[in-house]
């Protein structure tokens, strides 16, 4: 029962960090909620875990939790790559304009040297 | 020199091209070009080298990779009242002529983007696993976007002032050629392929797309695909 309890708050915390993310990426949110949702439900339902396992071809029904518990693990790794993309996208809009609020018309403007910062973060294509 | 249109700008994105960069700005000015060129947080004095040969500049403060640059270079044309917009690699492998193809190809079909393909045109010293993976582009891009284009990932294209208005670039690396015709597939704005020719030369192939890259456009566009 311990467990149990444990388990289900934990997986209820990942239904609710679904909600949150929905704006953002929904198929991510979806898939994250679904699979949160089932194993909530294999969590209370062992047995039907049992079942569900042995039609999948799984083994036991604590496999298939653990399966669940993997898969989920990925979608919220694949929320955090998304996140990671939204930053980059700020990064790319704030840099564009303080580009184009430096810019320099038809040369006139010294070439700035290569900045400390630049190197530091710069990387090839 | 050639007499400048002042409304025909090309776009050049830049990322340590110290080594080609000069003579490109100086041949698109000679043919009486506008040209941007928007250095893309580069460690050489490939700024330096574009500004001295005439070019106006936009500096990225950090890399953001080619299509972060190639946006860059497209709101800053537009800033500047642009009437067409070219985009034109900084490693030396387009040839200007062919510009001018692409213009009149535009202005001849009415349409709004012209579209470089090596395909219908050349491509000397291509090797042949690129080849491969360029034909795999196309039938990727035609499969996702309706587009029946026969060189997904040439970087040389122009548009005009209307065209470039829809293209907003959110690949920031090298995905954007497939995103470029995602959004004019979306626009239905009108498009030409026009034949060019690409010259590989040892240094724009040591610069160039490698296998692993496709893996990195194919994982960013899925990215883009799943988020808002």
């Amino acid at each position: 029962m311990i467990a149990q309890c444990t388990l289900s708050f934990v997986l209820l915390g990942v239904i609710g960090y679904a909600w949150t993310e929905y704006r953002r990426s929904p198929v991510v949110a979806l898939l994250s909620a679904c699979t949160a949702a089932g194993g909530f439900y294999f969590v209370w339902f062992p047995a039907q875990s049992n079942q569900l396992a042995e039609f999948a071809g799984v083994g036991r029904g604590s496999d298939l939790i653990v399966y669940t518990w993997a898969a989920l693990s990925l979608l919220v790794m694949l929320n955090l790559h998304l996140k990671l993309r939204f930053q980059l996208e700020l990064i790319t809009v704030l840099a564009r304009r303080l580009a184009l609020a430096n810019c320099a018309t038809n040369g006139r403007a010294p070439a700035p040297e290569a900045s400390p910062l630049r190197d530091r973060v710069t990387g090839s294509d | 020199m050639a007499t400048t249109i002042p409304a025909n700008w090309v776009i050049c994105p830049a990322y340590n091209e110290a080594a080609t960069i000069g003579p490109v700005v100086a041949e698109l000015r000679r043919a009486g070009y506008r040209v941007v060129v928007v250095d893309d947080g580069s460690n050489d004095q490939t700024a330096r080298l574009a500004a001295d040969a005439g070019a106006d500049l936009v500096v990225h403060p950090i890399n953001l990779g080619q299509g972060a640059a190639l946006q860059t270079g497209i709101e800053y044309a537009l800033q500047q009242g642009a009437e067409t917009l070219v985009t034109f690699d900084a490693d030396g492998q387009h040839r200007v002529d062919d510009i001018g193809r692409l213009l009149e190809a535009m202005r001849e079909g009415r349409a709004e983007f012209a579209l470089g393909s090596r395909f219908i045109g050349h491509a000397t010293n291509l090797p042949a696993l690129r080849r491969r993976l360029l034909q795999a582009a196309v039938v990727f891009t035609r499969l996702t976007t309706g587009l029946q284009v026969s060189d997904a990932h040439n970087g040389l294209r122009a548009m005009t002032r209307r065209g470039a208005a829809t293209i907003h670039l959110r690949q920031n690396r090298m995905a954007h050629a497939s995103e470029i015709l995602a959004e004019i597939a979306r626009s239905a704005l009108r498009y030409v392929e026009v034949p060019v020719t690409i010259e590989y030369t040892t240094y724009s192939l040591a610069k160039g797309q490698r296998l692993g890259d496709s893996l990195l456009i194919l994982r960013d566009l899925i990215a883009q695909g799943l988020a808002r």
